[in-house]
């Protein structure tokens, strides 16, 4: 086994069973449909036209590829969808880098070749990513080779594993061909999807969300500064966007459809689940720098005579955000009468009355404005704030990182 | 009501793409600019002034490539040239940006100290200052506060409108001067032609096609808002030149008039307008070279350092931390530094960084017209948004004629620093 960089074999000469040069390696292909690594064919450019050498034909690579077969034999290359060319899909392309969590750029491409049978088989291995690809591709030609290899044993590879790999592909077609899925991608923590997501280009971000699943989608998307949200969501059909608006906080969702021209808004309404979209617009009546406005509506309120084995089996199908969960609130009557803190359920035994174990609780107006709000959290350390309007009715509660998230965009 | 409605929305949109464009327009008169300006003006009077009209089509359409690309793409001039013409291509002409920019830097701090020279301030006072409070702007800003800051310097350069006023110049010789052919006599003085060719070489520079595109792209422009921001480019085009034609008509009605046209810099050309023109045009000529220098040498580190870093694939942006990016702050801090530093070197030799930074822009200068062409002509990356076929005579003409008229510059400068 050794390691061919492709650099080195890109412009390689290519000799045929006869021993002839036949021409240069113009690219080389994967095709994922059969195998996610592995080099399917090299495209040779020959003196007439562009040929296609099947891997299975090749003896040898480095600086000049000997091949076992005649090139009257090689198929003509023509262009196809599903074909993963490496120097124009990778090389000096941005990709995500999953392990690292960030997008880098490509400075070479690791392929390694080890011999089976006389042939050789070529798997990708890994994207060089640092210092020793660069200086390859710059000295290449310029210094001799052998001082240049000397010269590039001495510099640290920074690789990225090829399984670690994230291409970026702007057509969806393509994406389907190429088997491009942001696997790893989806797996990471929202915040770092949304840090990814903000280096990239608006129609690179618009693949990302496309693709990935929806609720994670909505986790990323709520982690997005306010103006690239707008971009994204602009950016996709008003379908794609509301399965993913429908999953987000009702608040933040609110937030983001504010900002939103109405045309579009509407447009995104309209195709949202009924429940998720009268939350929202409930919320985007209220001012966005309010109490309201930042308050979230999904949260648990159990009926004063509710015991604490009640409050876990409404615990257990909650489906809206944990952070809303740190408070259970009370109600009779339509009024608010109690909150309960989830430490408190926990230690409890099961048939405890919740209302024997409410304790004194914090309340807000609907119009409060945004840095009263931050003011009452602070004052009273709290961790949820009840949002109630007139009749003492529970409307909305907010939650603290809703607050850390106010005070930092100021 | 509606109608109202409708026109406040306008006016929103309008100032929420406003911005780099504009901006980048009128760094373009920075301390160099404004010299060749008042040199022009000093010297030949009011017969330079038909370069403007054609100074200002070449100035919006390279722009408008720039920022077309910018919106559609969504990615910075560097990327895109790394990503189509490969990474020993976008080494070299890093390398190459670097030099020019880093000359120019040195001409801003210059410009800065000059300026306040004109007051009595030492530049060992000046320069270190102005260093460090470039490099906190740009460190402590983000990017909204830093572009209403740049704004305000952008407007700041009506001084020269009103120093232009207040030298009394005769309009109606002017305004004829501005539209008339040039005489054919003139072009063959050769004095006269290597101003022309000045002219057209301080107004555009690779850098600025490089900072354009990227404020584009950190602004969030994209195709939809296109329409708006050309505008922004087309607007900010105007303005620069309007503020060009008024110092050279300052110039022409002061200085050539009375035979002064032996002026070595910008600060230079103040002083010289003080008996002439009075004590406020005076001031308000010093006070736009600072302005103007000040401005300039803000822009020109960080952008340099954003370019090359993106293009060579390090890690870039002030959200990291020094040791996260440690080429793109080293880079960053170094310009400012060795570009404020050699002011304060007693016999540095000044002239021939100039001449060196300017043969290297007139040599990067051709590369990066012509790789924008061909990238505004690629179909796959800017889909509906290619050049047009009117549009592609007149940027290849405009490119044609850049090319030849730097190389012209760079020739005569060569000849004429050794």
């Amino acid at each position: 086994m050794s390691i061919v960089a492709l650099s080195e074999l890109l412009g390689a000469s290519v000799r045929d069973a006869s021993g002839t040069v036949r021409g240069r390696v113009r690219e080389v292909a994967i095709v994922p449909e059969d195998h996610l690594t592995r080099i399917a064919y090299l495209i040779v450019r020959t003196a007439e036209v562009e040929r296609i050498l099947p891997i299975g034909a090749v003896k040898s690579c480095g600086a000049t590829v000997r091949a076992d077969t005649d090139a009257v034999t090689w198929d003509r290359y023509t262009p196809s969808d599903g074909v993963l060319l490496l120097k124009r899909d990778l090389l000096d392309q941005q990709i995500i880098d999953v392990h690292g969590r960030k997008v880098v750029r490509v400075n070479d491409v690791e392929i390694d070749s080890t011999p089976v049978n006389s042939h050789l088989l070529l798997n990708v291995l890994a994207v060089d990513v640092g210092a020793r690809g660069a200086v390859r591709r710059l000295a290449r030609g310029v210094v001799p080779a052998f001082t240049l290899r000397a010269l590039l044993e001495r510099i640290p590879p920074r690789v990225i594993p090829w399984h670690f790999v994230d291409l970026l592909e702007t057509d969806p077609a393509r994406r389907v061909k190429l088997k491009i899925a942001y696997e790893g991608l989806s797996k990471m923590h929202p915040a770092d999807i949304a840090d990814i997501v903000e280096h990239l280009a608006p129609a690179e971000r618009e693949a990302v969300f496309e693709t990935i699943d929806e609720e994670v989608a909505a986790e990323a998307l709520e982690e997005l500064d306010p103006r690239v949200q707008v971009s994204v969501v602009e950016s996709l059909d008003s379908d794609r966007a509301a399965d993913i608006v429908q999953e987000m906080d009702p608040d933040a969702a609110a937030d983001l459809l504010g900002d939103l021209t109405e045309d579009r808004s509407g447009e995104i309404l309209r195709e949202m689940q009924p429940e998720e979209r009268r939350e929202v617009t409930q919320l985007l009546e209220f001012g966005q720098h309010t109490a309201a406005g930042r308050m979230t509506t999904e949260f648990v309120a159990l009926s004063e005579t509710a015991v604490v084995d009640d409050a876990i089996e409404t615990l257990r199908s909650f489906e809206g955000g944990y952070e809303a969960l740190a408070t259970i609130y009370l109600v009779g009557e339509g009024k608010l009468t109690g909150a309960v803190p989830l430490v408190k359920i926990a230690t409890s035994s099961p048939a405890v009355q919740l209302s024997t174990l409410s304790e004194p609780y914090i309340t807000c107006a609907p119009d409060t404005p945004e840095d009263e709000v931050a003011a009452l959290f602070d004052k009273y350390n709290l961790i949820t704030l009840a949002v109630v309007d007139e009749p003492v009715r529970l409307t909305g509660i907010i939650t603290a990182d809703d607050v850390i998230a106010m005070l930092r965009h100021d | 009501m509606l109608f109202r409605k409708g026109w406040k929305a306008r006016v929103g949109l309008m100032l929420a793409v406003i911005g780099p464009g504009f901006i980048t327009a009128n760094v373009d008169n920075d301390a160099g600019g404004i010299f060749t300006y008042s040199l022009a003006g000093a010297q030949f009077g009011y017969s330079l002034l038909w370069t403007m009209i054609p100074i200002t089509i070449a100035l919006v359409v390279v722009q408008e490539m720039a920022s077309r690309m910018g919106a559609v793409t969504g990615k910075g001039l560097s990327d895109l040239i790394r990503e189509e013409f490969g990474f020993r291509v976008t080494f070299l002409l890093m390398v190459a940006l670097v030099v020019t920019n880093f000359g120019n830097v040195v001409a801003e701090f210059a410009g800065v100290a000059s300026s306040l020279e004109l007051f009595g301030i030492s530049r060992y006072i000046v320069v270190p200052l102005a260093a460090a409070a470039v490099w906190l702007l740009v460190v402590h800003g983000t990017y909204s506060s830093v572009e209403k800051i740049f704004l305000a310097a952008s407007a700041f350069y009506v001084c020269y409108i009103i120093a232009g006023l207040l030298a009394h110049p005769d309009w109606k010789a002017a305004a004829v001067a501005t539209v008339s052919r040039p005489s054919v006599i003139g072009i063959q003085n050769y004095g006269y032609l290597f101003m022309v060719i000045g002219l057209v070489g301080t107004t555009i520079a690779p850098w600025m096609q490089f900072y354009l595109q990227a404020s584009i792209v950190e602004k969030g422009i994209t195709a939809r808002q296109y329409r708006t921001s050309r505008w922004d480019v087309i607007l900010g085009c105007l303005f620069t030149d309007i503020v060009a034609w008024f110092i050279i008509v300052a110039c022409a009605a002061t200085l050539y008039a009375t035979g002064r046209a032996d002026i070595k810099d910008a600060a230079d050309a103040a002083q010289a307008l003080r008996p002439l023109a009075g004590e406020y045009a005076y001031l308000l000529f010093a006070a736009g070279l600072f302005n103007a220098s000040l401005f300039a040498a803000s822009i020109l580190p960080i952008s340099t350092s954003y370019v090359v870093c993106e293009g060579l694939g390090f890690e870039s942006g002030l959200d990291k931390k020094f040791h996260e990016a440690p080429v793109f702050y080293w880079l960053y801090t170094l310009l400012i530094v060795a570009g404020a530093g050699v002011l304060l070197v007693p016999r540095f030799p000044l002239v021939h960084v100039m001449v060196l930074s300017q043969v290297v822009n007139g040599a990067v200068l051709p590369f990066v017209l012509i790789f924008m062409l061909l990238l505004t002509n690629d179909r796959e990356l800017m889909g509906d948004h290619v050049n047009s076929r009117a549009f592609n005579i007149v940027a290849w003409v405009t490119v044609v004629v850049m090319i030849v008229l730097t190389l012209a510059l760079v020739v005569t400068q060569v000849g004429g620093g050794t």
